[in-house]
């Protein structure tokens, strides 16, 4: 977590400079930065408290049985398509990604989630279909599933080759 | 942004009452203490997170982007609108548009399908966030997994239509019209 926030800032601070540099306009994203975080803030402090309930409420069964590494496929298909409910912004989903992961859930389920979430999110079925209609919405989301379900299975080969060393 | 937040408040308020059912208030205390913890070791890297958002934000121009795609065809088309995709920064009510006038003036089907995918699947200004509030490693993982898609599926895209655009291979011409009702 601490070489994270490092690095992060590190990377903060490089794009100030840059900015500052090339556009002269690193105040402005400074101020951009501010309002994007003052408008997020709700957001990600009620997707923690969500995260926290379905951490105690998810059962150890369930997670064992549905969720982890020795689920499997099963994992990799609820992953896909609960990612794909989880119509909601990365600020809200992600916390909650965190806890389904924190419970248990195996690497393989956590990437098609979150694959899942990227390519085949509902939040984003209105604006597929009303630029450039119907079919093209069934198309890529036909192609889009077979790559998160592909995405999700590499995950949990790599966590079985790693786990097996 | 106003939809989540009413969305994930009414399913945390019906889990917390699920959780008063199921465990009391002992259960729901538990709850709200691992959701502290998570907010107060994340909030130093959601902090940074924020710059490195907002900077992206104002470096990256939408002229730049645009000078990208007028430049690039074929293979290198594909990877630069890919990665353009990843850089485009706003949500889809900005991004759509932007594709739909690109469509408009008749840029390959493969060009824009590898520019949605890219900022479906990449979105450079996501990764902070998905670092600071998953985990670095499944961040990273996830990204490599993924990198290949948009770039797989726009080459799939051009071996099947070639150049035509996206009407010629939907056949639903005046379907991106509705670009002008939605333009913020």
């Amino acid at each position: 977590m601490l070489q994270t926030t490092v690095a992060l800032s590190i990377v903060a601070v490089i794009l100030i400079m840059v900015n500052a540099k090339l556009s002269g306009r690193h105040m402005e994203g400074l101020k951009a930065g501010l309002k994007q975080a003052l408008l997020s803030i709700p957001l990600i402090i009620v997707a923690f408290i969500l995260a926290g309930m379905l951490e105690v409420l998810i059962p150890r069964e369930f997670v064992q049985s549905w969720l982890s590494r020795e689920a499997g496929l099963k994992g990799i298909v609820l992953g896909t398509f609960g990612g794909m409910l989880l119509a909601v912004g990365p600020y809200a989903s992600f916390p909650i990604i965190a806890s389904i992961w924190a419970s248990g859930a195996g690497l393989g389920t956590v990437v098609a989630i979150l694959t899942g979430w990227a390519l085949l999110g509902l939040d984003k079925a209105p604006f597929e279909t009303a630029f450039f209609g119907t079919k093209f919405y069934v198309y890529k989301w036909g192609v889009s599933a077979l790559f998160c379900l592909g995405a999700g299975f590499i995950a949990h080969v790599l966590e079985l080759v790693l786990l097996s060393r | 942004m106003k939809r989540s937040l009413l969305i994930v408040s009414v399913v945390a308020a019906v889990f917390v009452i699920v959780a008063f059912l199921v465990g009391g208030r002992a259960l729901v205390l538990e709850g709200f203490n691992i959701s502290i913890n998570s907010a107060t070791q994340s909030a130093l890297m959601l902090f940074a997170s924020f710059i490195v958002i907002g900077q992206i934000q104002v470096l990256l121009t939408k002229e730049m982007l645009d000078r990208w795609f007028k430049r690039s065809s074929g293979i290198k088309g594909i990877v630069v609108s890919a990665v353009a995709g990843g850089l485009f920064p706003g949500g889809p009510y900005i991004y759509f548009p932007f594709v739909a006038s690109f469509a408009e003036k008749g840029l390959p089907f493969y060009v824009l399908i590898a520019f949605l995918l890219g900022k479906n699947t990449y979105d450079f200004a996501r990764f902070p966030m998905e670092a600071s509030l998953i985990a670095p490693n499944i961040a990273i993982i996830r990204n490599l997994i993924t990198l290949p898609v948009p770039i797989i599926i726009g080459l799939l895209a051009k071996r099947y239509f070639g150049n035509k655009t996206i009407e010629n291979v939907l056949g639903q011409a005046g379907e991106t019209d509705a670009t002008n009702d939605r333009s913020p």
